[in-house]
Formats: C-alpha cells, sequence, structure tokens
C-alpha cells in the first residue's frame, strides 16, 4: 500500500538535550484527514517543516507524496500552511501569489479563484501587512491552494482566529479535505479535530504516543446504571457474559463492556430481580484520553 | 526560470528601498560628477581655461565610472543584503520553499532579477550623466563629442560587473548573518575601513601591497582606469579615495571574478544545506 505520507523513525535532535521529535513513524492514507494533536513544543512544527524538507532530520527518513522531503516533484503536489503566515509585507496579496505561481510555474488565471475560495477577493488590491491577522491566515490557505494540492499541510491553522473565523476555517478545511485530497492538520483544540478529522495521532515530548479514529481514541467507555438493589446487581453484573469489570461508584453501577450490549444486560438484570431505572453510556472526552496521554511520558497505543 | 526572475524582479520593483537607493545613486552621480565640479570651476577663473574636461561628453565614460569602483559598490551591496537578507526578516523563505521549485532554482532567480536591477541602476545613472555633460557643454559652447559605442558599452559593462561583484559580496554577508542590518555593516565596514585603511598605508608599509592588491578597491579602480578613470580622480574619491598601487586590467577582471563565483558559491551552498526555521 501506497501511503500519502510515510515516516520511519523520524527525529530532529536540538543539541544534546532537546528531542523535538523522536523516532516518529507516521501514516496517511489517501483521501483521510488527519489530525495530529499535541500539546505547545510537543513537535508537530518540527515534523511538518521535516516533511517540507525545511529542515533535515536528525535520524530516519520520510517520503511524502513518494518523494523525499523538499523534492520539488513532490512539493508540486501539495499544499502547506506553517506556523505564522509569511508573505511581502508591502506586496498586495494578490501581487504575493503572483509571484508564488510564477515560482511555482502555476497559471495565473488560478489566483483569482483562490483568493475567492478564502473569502479574499475584494481586498486582494492592498498590501499585506495591512491585512489582519485572520486575512493573512486566509491568504496563507489561497497560497496551499494555488496548486490544487493531493496533500495539505496546515499548522494549526486557526491560530489567533475569533470564534466565527474558527467556524469558517473549519468549515473550509473539511470541504478541502473532500474527495481524494489527504489533509494533514496539526492542532492541540480538541474540537477542532473532533469535527475535522477521520484519524488522530498525538504526539507528546516527540513521541506518537496514540494512534486512531477519534472513536478509537476515546475508547468504548462503560456503561453506568442506575439499580436497586446496588450490591446484588453489581455481583450478578460481574459474572455475566462479556462484562470485564463491574464496581459501585457514586451510587451507581459502573460496568465495563461492549456498549451493543446495553439492552441485554439490562434484560438479564431485570429479570434476576433487579430494579433498573437508568442505563446510559459513559464515555471519556477526547480531551480527557488527550490529557490523559500528554501529562506523562509513558506511550500508548491504541489501535 | 523565466518566470521565477520575472516573479524576482516584479518584487525588486515594488519595493521602496530599490527606489530610494536608486535616486540616492542618481543624485550622487549628478552632485559628485557635474554639479560640484561645475561649481567649483564657477567659483576659479572661468572662461580661462573653458569647461573641465572631466564634464564634456567626450569624457563621459571615466566621469560616469568613476563612482563604481566604491560608492557604486556600497549601494549594490545593500540591494544584494537586501534581496537576500530581508527574506529572513519576513520570514518567506519556508514561503517561497515549500511552493517547490527547489532552493538553487530560487537563488538563481534572485539573482536573475538583481542582475536586471543593477543594468537598471547603470543605465539610468549614465542617462543622467549624458545628460548633465551635454546640458553643460552646449551652456558653455564646449564641443560636443560623444565617446565611441563601444567605449560606451565597455563603461556600462564595468559599471555593472562592479555592481554584480559587490551585491554577491551582500549575499554571503545576508545569508550568513540571516538579516540586513548587520550584513550591511559589515559589508560596509569591511569596504571602507579595513580595505580603505590598508590602501592608505600602503605608501608607507610596502608588506601590505599584496594585500591591498587583493582588495575589491584595487582590482575594482584598475578595472576602471583604462577606461578613464583619471589618477586623480580615483585619489580624491573622498573614503572610496585610492591612490595605487594599481593591478593589470586583465589581472583585475579575474581576481573580481573570482570573487563574485566564490561568494555566489558560499551563498548558494548555506542555502541549500541549512535547515529553515
Ligand atoms: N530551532 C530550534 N532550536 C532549538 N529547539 C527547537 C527549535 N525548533 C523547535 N525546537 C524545540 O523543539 C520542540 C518542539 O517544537 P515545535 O515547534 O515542533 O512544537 P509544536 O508542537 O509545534 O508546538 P506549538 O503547539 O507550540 O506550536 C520544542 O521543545 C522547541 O523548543
Ligand atoms: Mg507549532
Amino acid at each position: 500500500m501506497e501511503y500519502v505520507v510515510e515516516t520511519l523513525d523520524l527525529s530532529k535532535h536540538y543539541g544534546e538535550h532537546i528531542l523535538a521529535v523522536e523516532k516518529l513513524n507516521l501514516r496517511l492514507h489517501r483521501g483521510e484527514v488527519y489530525g495530529f494533536l499535541g500539546p505547545n513544543g510537543a513537535g508537530k512544527t518540527t515534523t511538518l517543516r521535516m516533511l517540507l524538507g525545511l529542515i533535515r532530520p536528525t535520524h530516519g527518513t520520510a517520503r511524502v507524496l513518494s518523494q523525499p522531503p523538499g523534492a520539488p516533484s513532490g512539493l508540486a503536489r501539495l499544499g502547506a500552511l506553517v506556523e505564522t503566515p509569511a508573505f511581502y509585507p508591502y506586496l498586495s496579496g494578490r501581487d504575493n501569489l503572483n509571484v508564488l505561481a510564477r515560482h511555482a510555474g502555476i497559471p495565473r488565471e488560478r489566483i483569482l479563484p483562490a483568493l475567492e475560495q478564502v473569502d479574499l477577493a475584494d481586498r486582494a488590491g492592498d498590501a499585506f501587512k495591512t491585512y489582519s491577522l485572520g486575512m493573512k491566515q486566509r491568504l496563507e490557505v489561497a497560497a496551499a491552494l494555488l496548486k490544487d494540492p493531493e496533500l495539505l499541510i496546515l499548522d494549526e491553522p486557526t491560530n489567533g482566529l475569533d470564534p466565527a473565523g474558527m467556524a469558517e476555517m473549519r468549515v473550509l478545511i473539511k470541504s478541502l479535505g473532500q474527495g481524494n485530497r489527504t489533509v494533514l492538520l496539526s492542532s492541540h483544540l480538541m474540537n477542532e479535530v473532533e469535527q475535522i478529522c477521520d484519524r488522530v495521532g498525538v504526539i507528546h515530548l516527540g513521541e506518537l504516543v496514540a494512534e486512531g479514529t477519534v472513536d478509537e481514541l476515546r475508547g468504548q467507555g462503560r456503561l453506568r446504571l442506575r439499580v436497586s438493589p446496588l450490591e446484588q446487581a453489581r455481583e450478578l453484573a460481574a459474572h455475566m457474559n462479556g462484562v470485564t469489570d463491574a464496581e459501585v461508584s457514586d451510587g451507581r453501577l459502573r460496568i465495563a463492556v461492549d456498549a451493543g450490549e446495553a439492552a441485554r444486560i439490562n434484560r438479564e438484570l431485570v429479570l434476576a430481580g433487579v430494579e433498573v431505572s437508568e442505563v446510559y453510556r459513559e464515555r471519556d472526552s477526547l480531551e480527557t484520553v488527550f490529557l490523559g496521554l500528554t501529562q506523562n511520558g509513558s506511550a500508548n497505543d491504541v489501535e | 526560470m523565466w518566470n521565477s526572475i520575472v516573479a524576482e524582479v516584479l518584487l525588486l520593483r515594488k519595493r521602496l528601498s530599490t527606489w530610494i537607493l536608486l535616486g540616492v545613486w542618481t543624485i550622487m552621480h549628478a552632485v559628485f560628477g557635474y554639479v560640484f565640479p561645475y561649481v567649483i570651476y564657477l567659483n576659479g577663473d572661468a572662461g580661462s581655461a573653458g569647461l573641465p574636461a572631466g564634464l564634456t561628453p567626450a569624457r563621459l565614460v571615466g566621469t560616469f565610472l568613476e563612482g563604481y569602483p566604491f560608492f557604486g559598490g556600497v549601494i549594490a551591496l545593500m540591494l544584494g543584503v537586501l534581496a537576500f537578507g530581508s527574506e529572513y526578516g519576513w520570514g518567506t523563505w519556508k514561503t517561497l520553499y515549500t511552493q517547490g521549485p527547489g532552493r538553487l532554482h530560487l537563488f538563481l532567480a534572485k539573482l536573475g532579477g538583481l542582475a536586471f536591477l543593477l543594468a537598471g541602476f547603470v543605465l539610468v545613472t549614465f542617462a543622467v550623466d549624458s545628460l548633465f555633460s551635454y546640458a553643460l557643454s552646449l551652456g558653455e559652447g564646449a564641443p560636443i563629442d560623444w565617446p565611441g559605442v563601444s567605449s560606451m558599452a565597455q563603461g556600462l559593462v564595468a559599471g555593472w560587473f562592479l555592481m554584480a561583484v559587490w551585491a554577491s559580496f551582500g549575499a554571503p554577508l545576508a545569508v550568513l548573518s540571516k538579516g540586513t542590518s548587520l550584513a550591511i555593516g559589515i559589508g560596509i565596514l569591511y569596504g571602507l575601513v579595513i580595505e580603505g585603511l590598508i590602501s592608505a598605508f600602503v605608501n608607507s608599509v610596502s608588506a601590505l601591497r599584496s594585500v591591498a592588491e587583493a582588495f575589491l578597491r584595487a582590482n575594482g579602480y584598475s578595472l576602471v582606469q583604462p577606461l578613464g578613470v583619471g589618477g586623480e580622480a580615483a585619489s580624491s574619491n573622498g573614503p572610496g579615495a585610492f591612490s595605487g598601487p594599481y593591478v593589470g586590467g586583465e589581472q583585475a577582471v579575474a581576481v573580481l571574478a573570482a570573487y563574485l563565483v566564490g561568494f555566489l558559491l558560499l551563498s548558494a551552498l548555506l542555502l541549500r544545506r541549512r535547515d529553515v526555521t
């Protein structure tokens, strides 16, 4: 299987002590929106810079669109936005895109549609330095879209945007990720990742500590039941098929079991004479999982 | 590649500092090449000797080139530094590099843009000098004999080449310092203080002679000397003054070309290899 992005033990060290990225193995499938989640300083930007050939790995290798990072033939098929938007301040948005299009050999006819796509067409003639942060960010997305890229690499694209701007940007990213286009989105915002991403990798202290769909990361969760009598119900539940754990907490019965079994558990308890007045599934939020993963250094691979 | 060069020219053309430097360089040409000498002539016993030869069209090429070995060099140094160093300040290297034509390609495009820009500087100042020499000679009733086309062409090429050497000196300074201010400071410090002082001591300390002969200054003046920049014009050039030792014209071209290539290779190597953060 050919991956759109594939890294093998990709590492970047700064000096002896800073392991910005350590033995990272990432694989992106064609067409997916991959969320690259990590707290500040986790190594997200460093990873993306390596994928773009801006910095050299200390160890390990990467292939991007089947090319080594930074190869012109690979870069010609991807669009990227890394950290803060950087353009020529005295040039208008349009001229900035014109310069980039000329360097990349892209027809000038693509400039206006790209500006329209990010809703910047009516300010395209103003100098970049007069733009608000949100406009700068959108210009950078426009620059990434010039090539109609197969792969979009977006480093915290909603950074610094107001709530409306964030929502707009998310809608845009979601629409950009449709079809065959692959998106690699780095972020530390849970709701962003939950809304947009098909699959998520969590990076912490330079290492990938978890990977999977949002559902997989959040895990099966547990069933929580309001029952009476409590102790008898716990005893019964503990011996039922498929139940791996049953405990009492906060006056409720909590059992670890596949969520699809809720109806059967309920029936069996009722048949055994237990009164069941409430059944619900309790799951960790992505945030809880994320904090759990990133507040210590231990690796924990979710499959 | 052509498209990339056009992009770089657009970048330089829309930049205010380009126009400021062009204005400064043009005014320097007019003022130091023609206006001051003419005022001095008027204040002397005018009429007796006629308009000084340096102000006539016949000596256009020599007067035009006077400022290039040093002052034109400093202007070009700034242009070279700005072209490469500003990209660090704006953070635009990453934007350029991720567009994908390759680092070497972008480097060459920048050089191409600069080459055009320098040609513009040379042509504009040549036009201004022509205008002044023509107007003064007309006003003073001096003969108007234009130099031959080939000597004009030689003058233009020499001016462009000197600027190109200094601009290429600016490139590694900008890339090494990852910016503009320090690079311009070091470049001027080198040209003005180190080369200038050592050149001034050559006549008393003969050991410095071979050092001075390798300087941009010595080779620059040696290049333009056969094209009509008199010894007096060179030695009265203020901070850019030079009074020997001269080297042969061909040697000067070879040494300057070696500098140009060396500076550019060094910059290209650094740009290609270094991390962009
Ligand atoms: N040029 C550099 N020199 C030294 N250390 C660096 C350099 N660049 C990054 N680092 C270090 O590498 C680590 C990872 O940084 P990186 O910018 O990749 O984090 P990040 O995940 O993008 O964080 P954020 O969410 O804040 O953007 C940090 O500890 C940072 O200090
Ligand atoms: Mg970052």
